[in-house]
């Protein structure tokens, strides 16, 4: 759990939007980190993804972290923000964009707008 | 007592709401990680509570979270939740 810990703050640190998701961003394993890592690549943000599947420890490791029980796990400056429910949620309030720019993350605000047009 | 029933069940104490569905959408992951025979593997779950009221998003899902308990939150591969705004 330590090394995990460690682990997990240095990622966050480094970068500022990290997703913990079952695959990749180019290849998701699972249809939850798959929605999330879409909605994201959609809007252009520059993120790091951490495949839990390929590190046992962080696969448990990030639930402890953030005492949260699900995959994937998105976090902007260190921050846990939600998993998928919570992130579709917030890209269709406009309240991921707000979060975005509160914390000088770039994003295509043109394709967030699409995705809420065609959800609408 | 079904694991459908149970989740009601601890919801339904847990949030008296005035909305609940429980839904098992395990026949929709057929074939997918964490299916199982007979079901009860993916759920979709939608509560209307006062409850919740003036709580954040991450603390709503996390209530449930604590409703059903770390047993039956462990059994379920996969819990996707709508909880209000």
């Amino acid at each position: 759990m330590t090394d995990a810990k460690t682990k997990i703050d240095e990622t966050n640190q480094a970068n500022d939007v990290v997703l913990y998701m079952k695959g990749t961003k180019e290849m998701p394993q699972c249809g939850f980190s798959s929605r999330v890592a879409g909605v994201l690549n959609y809007m252009g943000v520059d993120f790091a993804d951490v495949n839990v599947l390929a590190d046992e420890a962080l696969r448990q490791g990030i639930k402890d972290y953030s005492d949260w029980p699900t995959i994937p796990q998105l976090y902007v400056k260190g921050e846990f923000v939600g998993g998928c429910d919570i992130i579709t949620e917030m890209t269709l309030s406009g309240e991921l964009d707000a979060l975005f720019e509160d914390n000088g993350v770039t994003f295509d605000k043109d394709a967030a707008n699409k995705i809420r047009e065609a959800n609408a | 007592m079904s694991r459908t029933q149970e989740i009601e069940e601890r919801l339904r104490a847990a949030f008296q709401p005035s909305e609940l569905l429980v839904r098992d959408d395990s026949e929709r992951h057929r074939g997918h990680a964490g299916y199982q025979e007979g079901g009860e593997s993916h759920y979709h779950v939608v509560i209307r509570s006062a409850v919740f009221e003036g709580k954040s998003r991450i603390a709503k899902h996390r209530a449930v979270h604590e409703a059903l308990g770390k047993t039956l939150m462990a059994q379920i591969h996969a819990l996707s939740l709508d909880l209000g705004t």
